[in-house]
């Protein structure tokens, strides 16, 4: 066992960080303040991943053949470390190159990877994601959404829901049933939608998180192009596990919630209650579960670094940072009070993105579900 | 020991949630929330039909103020009703221009109601006191936890002190107040999470038959009926300090619980404005903070407990 970074690796943090402190406006900060749905946000994306693509550190974990430079999951986690600490100036881009570009690589025909995955390395171009649908959330595998063929295209009816990252998207990684008689993960098939086909019809729903966080979006007999299919027809549902494998660790929020809680032990500082034995107690609570997160996220990445097919660790990871999310937001709240509630101070900002991570990106029941079976072998209810 | 409501309070509580049903209510509580906006038409209406004289009343009290302000919550009514009816008749004979909001000497964090209130019943060591408010003394706090905040532009007048030991009346009553409030959202945020959950269907059943789902559900309502007891007891004791601590460390901490589980269980529908949730759930982290939250409640009631007499002012 080995748990400290090669020099390399630390060298490269360091480099990202100062890349970041040189790349980072000092309007940044109230930018991110609009959540990463905002439209200020996805602008910023824009010309923030195409710096990063210039300096080869978009898509780094990539294989060379793809224009990466075949980088570690060590690599991988850095950069999600040190951008999310910084509230994610990639935007939506953190998904295309987690687990779009990747799932592209696998599946995609030769066009679709010349189309696609340039445009991605190059971080001009923004995705969204269709999966969920009004009656399948925790059940995705129940979704409704039709599609069938009709001559070059398919025709696309349905509707997907709490689609985040859609304003600036020109295409949605999209799940449709093409088999009407078919239950369940059979029948499924990917399209890479673009979102101006004709038929596609987008409303937001206000969310109290913030700004254009969800969306809904309704197919009235959409035609998509049929060489935008991914994969083979029906089996789509394997293409979505593969991608769900990448998407799950993708984002370091343990990150985040360490950064937030290192200005609350600071704030109480300046405060004169570090001293409270009371504030030291909650302080190290906290931070006990940021650094359970961290090291269980870094066990995934040392699977994947083997190679090693994913395991239930990736579930545990993902509930461990939803424990830690939760004990810094009620500490923040807590330690400063009413202050953490104002609309504009960073901790408020945190509650709000913080409140979600039991939900989005799989639930934790649904994570629990899959330690207790996978892991702890206990038989199904 | 009787845990009944008599008769009286059975009418009051049919009448105020008649009355609330007509004037407050999770549409009207989104809207305001929205605006950063005070429902000055509800009180208008509590006041013209006397539920917001209760606690000065000859045939009722303090309970009956509870009972009437826990039902303004489970409505979610946008005004300050635990300080109209519950703190303020402790503490003046005659009623104050409200709204009313509530602060301790020296904290200058965003506070409930300051931009729209016209008293403010001020907590300072063992004296509290009563500081009439000029309109536009305070600036609001833009929030998304659905009660306007604000904040003090400039130093307050000193305002006319209410006698020894209003101090630590003051904090008794603020918090049965916090619990009695907290009580309303947690029950009425409940109420509605069970309610979608028996609707709510996954994998071919409700969501609610999961017994995973049951189990977290069934814990919340023994908190929520924890916090009701403790609350009413506080009320029925004449607001003695330990019991309203008592009330109001369990609403507290209860409420860090409930906002996490409703939200939780409600999955993405729970974020939106358009489920009615975020009316009731978002107040929780407002509220469970106030008078120093769970952590202060604690370590007041442990002193109260055994630690002889209390120290002037009751904070840490
Ligand atoms: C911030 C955010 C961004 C999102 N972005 C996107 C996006 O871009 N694209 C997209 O497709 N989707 C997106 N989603 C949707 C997300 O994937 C779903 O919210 C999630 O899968 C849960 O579905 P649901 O919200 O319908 O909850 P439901 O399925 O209704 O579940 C409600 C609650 O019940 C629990 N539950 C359900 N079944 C069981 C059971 N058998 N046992 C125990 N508990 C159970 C759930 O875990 C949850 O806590 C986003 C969600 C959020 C919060």
């Amino acid at each position: 066992m080995e748990f400290e970074w090669t020099e390399p690796d630390a060298q490269f943090r360091k480099d990202l960080q100062d890349f970041l402190g040189e790349n980072l406006p000092a309007s940044w900060e109230q930018i991110a303040h609009h959540g990463p749905g905002a439209d200020q946000t996805a602008d910023f994306s824009r010309s923030f991943c195409a710096k990063l693509a210039e300096r080869g550190w978009l898509t780094q974990s990539w294989p060379a053949e793809y224009g990466g430079e075949d980088a570690s999951p060590w690599r991988h986690a850095i950069v999600s470390e040190e951008m999310w600490q910084r509230g994610e100036p990639r935007g939506s881009q953190y998904m295309n190159v987690n687990w779009i570009g990747p799932t592209i690589m696998e599946y995609g025909s030769e066009e679709q990877k010349r189309d696609h995955l340039s445009r991605i390395s190059r971080g001009d171009v923004l995705w969204c994601q269709g999966f969920s649908e009004p009656e399948a959330g925790s059940d995705l595998a129940s979704l409704r959404t039709r599609a069938w063929r009709e001559g070059d295209d398919y025709v696309v009816d349905g509707t997907k829901i709490w689609t985040s990252y859609v304003n600036g998207a020109e295409y949605c990684f999209l799940l449709v049933r093409t088999d009407p008689e078919s239950k369940g993960g059979r029948g499924i098939t990917v399209l890479l939608a673009p979102m101006d086909a004709p038929g596609i019809v987008v409303r937001e729903i206000p969310a109290v998180i913030g700004e254009r966080y969800f969306h809904e979006l309704f197919f009235d007999r959409a035609r998509i192009p049929a060489h935008c299919r991914l994969g083979a027809e029906g089996e789509g549902w394997g293409v979505v596990r593969y991608a769900l494998a990448y998407e799950r660790v993708g984002a370091a929020r343990y990150a985040r919630a360490a950064r937030t809680l290192d200005s609350l032990a600071a704030h109480a500082r300046e405060q004169g209650l570090f001293d409270d034995s009371a504030v030291q107690e909650k302080l190290g609570a906290a931070l006990t579960l940021v650094e359970a997160a961290r090291i269980l996220t870094y066990r995934v990445i040392d699977l994947r670094a083997r190679g090693s097919a994913p395991t239930a660790d990736t579930n545990l990871a993902r509930i461990a940072g939803t424990l830690c999310e939760n004990a810094v937001s009620d500490l923040a709240v807590e330690l400063l009070g009413t202050e953490a509630l104002a609309y504009g101070h960073a901790a408020e900002a945190y509650f709000r993105m913080a409140m979600t991570a039991g939900v989005a990106v799989g639930t934790t029941e649904m994570n629990l579900d899959l330690v207790a079976g996978r892991q702890l072998g206990l038989p199904r209810s | 020991m009787d845990f009944e409501l008599d008769a009286d309070q059975r009418a009051i509580v049919e009448a105020v949630d008649a009355l609330l049903v007509r004037h407050a209510g999770a549409r009207r509580a989104a809207e305001l929330a929205q605006s950063g906006g005070y429902d000055h038409a509800l009180d208008d209406a509590l006041e013209a039909s006397g539920f917001a004289q209760v606690a000065r009343g000859e045939e009722t009290g303090l309970l009956e103020a509870v009972l009437i302000t826990e039902a303004i919550a489970r409505s979610a009514g946008v005004v300050s009703a635990g300080a109209a009816l519950i703190v303020a008749p402790a503490l003046c004979a005659e009623p104050l221009p409200g709204p009313i909001a509530l602060a301790e000497r020296g904290d200058a964090r965003p506070l409930r109601f300051a931009a729209q209130a016209r008293s403010l019943l001020l907590a300072e060591g063992d004296e509290a006191r009563w500081i009439a408010i000029e309109d536009g003394s305070a600036e609001p706090v833009d929030n998304r936890f659905a009660l306007p905040m604000g904040r003090w532009r400039s130093a307050l007048p000193e305002g006319q002190p209410l006698g020894a030991g209003s101090g630590e009346r003051m904090r008794a009553h603020w918090r049965l107040a916090l619990a009695a409030e907290l009580l309303g959202y947690m029950e009425a945020a409940l109420d509605l999470t069970v309610g979608y959950l028996k609707e709510r269907h996954q994998f071919g059943r409700p969501i609610g038959s999961f017994q995973a789902v049951q189990h977290r559900l069934a814990l919340c309502s023994v908190l929520v009926e924890g916090t009701r007891w403790l609350s009413y007891e506080a009320a029925a004791k004449g607001a003695d300090p330990q019991a309203c601590t008592t009330a109001a460390a369990h609403a507290a901490d209860s409420a860090r619980q409930l906002f996490r589980e409703t939200h939780q269980l409600s999955g993405a529908m729970g974020f939106t404005r358009e489920h009615d949730l975020h009316v009731w759930s978002m107040r929780l982290p407002l509220l469970r903070v106030e008078l120093g939250g769970a952590s202060q409640h604690r370590r007041s009631l442990a002193r109260e407990r055994w630690g002889g007499a209390p120290k002037p002012g009751g904070g840490t």
